[in-house]
């Protein structure tokens, strides 16, 4: 017989006590060793190419970032060096545009920046000094790459007020920095119609600020396209000081890139 | 569970010094509450599993903002919500009518006569169908609530607002529930050993 009576807030709080513990969750699957893998200190040289010729989309990213490498090569072409070479403003970073809409990677593509350890063993291993921007202080990790000419090293910070999460990195800022002038073709950036370049200046060095949509950036490790990596990368001041380049990718706003950019010693 | 929050407590700080034996045992811990959470949000293992799994490594990097003493419990799922509602998919919808299945086929009604264990399922699938149909904020505060267990001071963490405002958001939310809930709609006698 049905009850017309309204059911009590402690009624529907005791149905969903008592629904709780039977509700139809799927089993939990084990997360734990694929967290642990990606905080641990990951080489650089993983075995991306392997999974590369499995998945179609980036394959096609791989093969137009090898495309933009390649297109390096035409620089040695008097006639179309003044056409391109606006494209390698900044050493060690290559940028292009393309005209469709790129794919989408997932938030998830591993970083690839390297091996995880302390400040001083980062400075060891590579060969420029390391700057860390005042404006934000130590980072919360650091990571360094030595198989490349003169190293490389990447400063990690977690979002925390006024710095927010980065989907792409999982970090509020990172901050990278290598020897460009020793890497010409390290870093590659691929932008689709949604995102903006601009050529500026940080501190009278020439850069580009990057803004918009998600980014495509790959860096070649070893020479010759052994290794690729591929990722989404936010908003980005790239420059080059002193044969360093430093880049500093964030949620940030233009404004506060450059702030941070001017806090480096 | 007695005790838990002083074994994070130590966990969280020697996973800041970069021990990551101990922030895997907080991973192994939490890792049902996390993909839990996630999927009462996105409504799918597939995405659930990869916030969960997101989540933690985004947790383990920003450990060094975390306040020493704070609980992890909430601002885990604090995390863990950022990251599935980046992921929720359309699938979710065509998840609904399985899950009721499910629910229709769980036991643990034992000590009720078959037609009291029938009908208790037959509403516990129908609370479920309900909540589906809830917005994600009000389905999620009652499911920190009562699913959870999350205290008041948990919830005003994982939700991110103060503690005053948690007691009249879950009263909303459960009012909505009610109100979503079809008109002639009957207690049954439940098996659940809950308080009152």
């Amino acid at each position: 017989m049905a009850d017309p009576r309204r059911i009590t807030d402690v009624e529907l709080e005791g149905a969903l006590r008592d629904l709780g513990p039977r509700y139809p969750y799927p089993p939990t699957p084990n997360v734990a060793s694929r967290v642990r893998l990606r905080i641990t200190a990951q080489p650089v040289a993983r075995p991306h190419r392997f999974e590369l010729w499995r998945n179609p989309r980036r394959l096609a990213l791989v093969a137009a970032a090898l495309l933009v490498l390649l297109g390096a090569a035409a620089l040695a072409n008097p006639t179309s060096r003044d056409a391109i070479a606006h494209f390698f403003h900044v050493r060690g970073v290559i940028v292009s545009r393309q005209p469709s809409p790129l794919p989408s990677l997932s938030p998830g593509t591993p970083l690839d920046l390297g091996r995880r350890t302390t400040m001083a063993d980062a400075q060891s291993a590579v060969k420029f000094k390391i700057a860390v921007p005042a404006d934000l202080g130590e980072p919360d990790a650091v990571y360094v790459v030595s198989g490349i000419p003169g190293g490389e090293v990447a400063l990690a910070y977690s979002p925390r007020p006024g710095i927010p999460l980065v989907k792409q990195t999982g970090l509020g800022v990172l901050v990278t920095e290598f020897r460009g002038d020793l890497n010409p073709g390290f870093m590659g950036k691929s932008l689709g119609p949604g995102t903006t370049l601009q050529e500026t200046s940080v501190n009278g060095d020439p850069g580009w600020w990057i803004a918009g949509e998600p980014h495509v950036m790959y860096v070649e490790v070893g020479g010759q396209g052994q290794t690729v990596t591929l990722r989404m990368a936010a908003n980005t001041l790239i420059w080059e000081h002193a044969g360093v380049t430093y880049r500093i990718e964030s949620g940030l706003s233009k404004a506060d890139a450059f702030r941070i950019a001017s806090s480096l010693p | 569970m007695e005790g838990r929050p002083l074994d994070d407590i130590a966990l969280v700080e020697r996973a800041k010094k970069g021990d990551v034996n101990a922030y895997e045992a907080l991973v192994q811990h939490y890792q049902e509450l996390a993909f839990r959470v996630a999927y009462q949000v996105t409504g799918n293992a597939a995405d659930a599993e990869d916030a969960a799994q997101e989540a933690f490594v985004n947790a383990y990097y920003a450990l060094g903002r975390f306040r020493s003493g704070a609980p992890f419990k909430p601002w885990l799922c604090r995390i863990v919500v950022n990251e599935a509602r980046n992921r929720r998919t359309s699938a979710q919808r065509r998840t609904v009518l399985a899950e009721r299945a499910l629910v229709a086929q769980s036991s643990g009604d034992s000590a009720q006569s078959p037609e009291d264990a029938a009908e208790a399922r037959e509403f516990r699938s129908m609370l479920v169908a309900t909540l589906q149909r809830l917005k994600q904020d009000d389905r999620l505060i009652l499911a920190y609530r009562l699913f959870f267990d999350l205290s008041e001071a948990e919830m005003a963490e994982a939700l991110n607002c103060p503690r005053g405002t948690v007691k009249s958001r879950l009263s909303r939310a459960l009012e909505r529930l009610r109100a979503a809930l079809p008109s002639d709609i009957r207690m049954p006698s439940l098996a659940g050993e809950h308080d009152g």
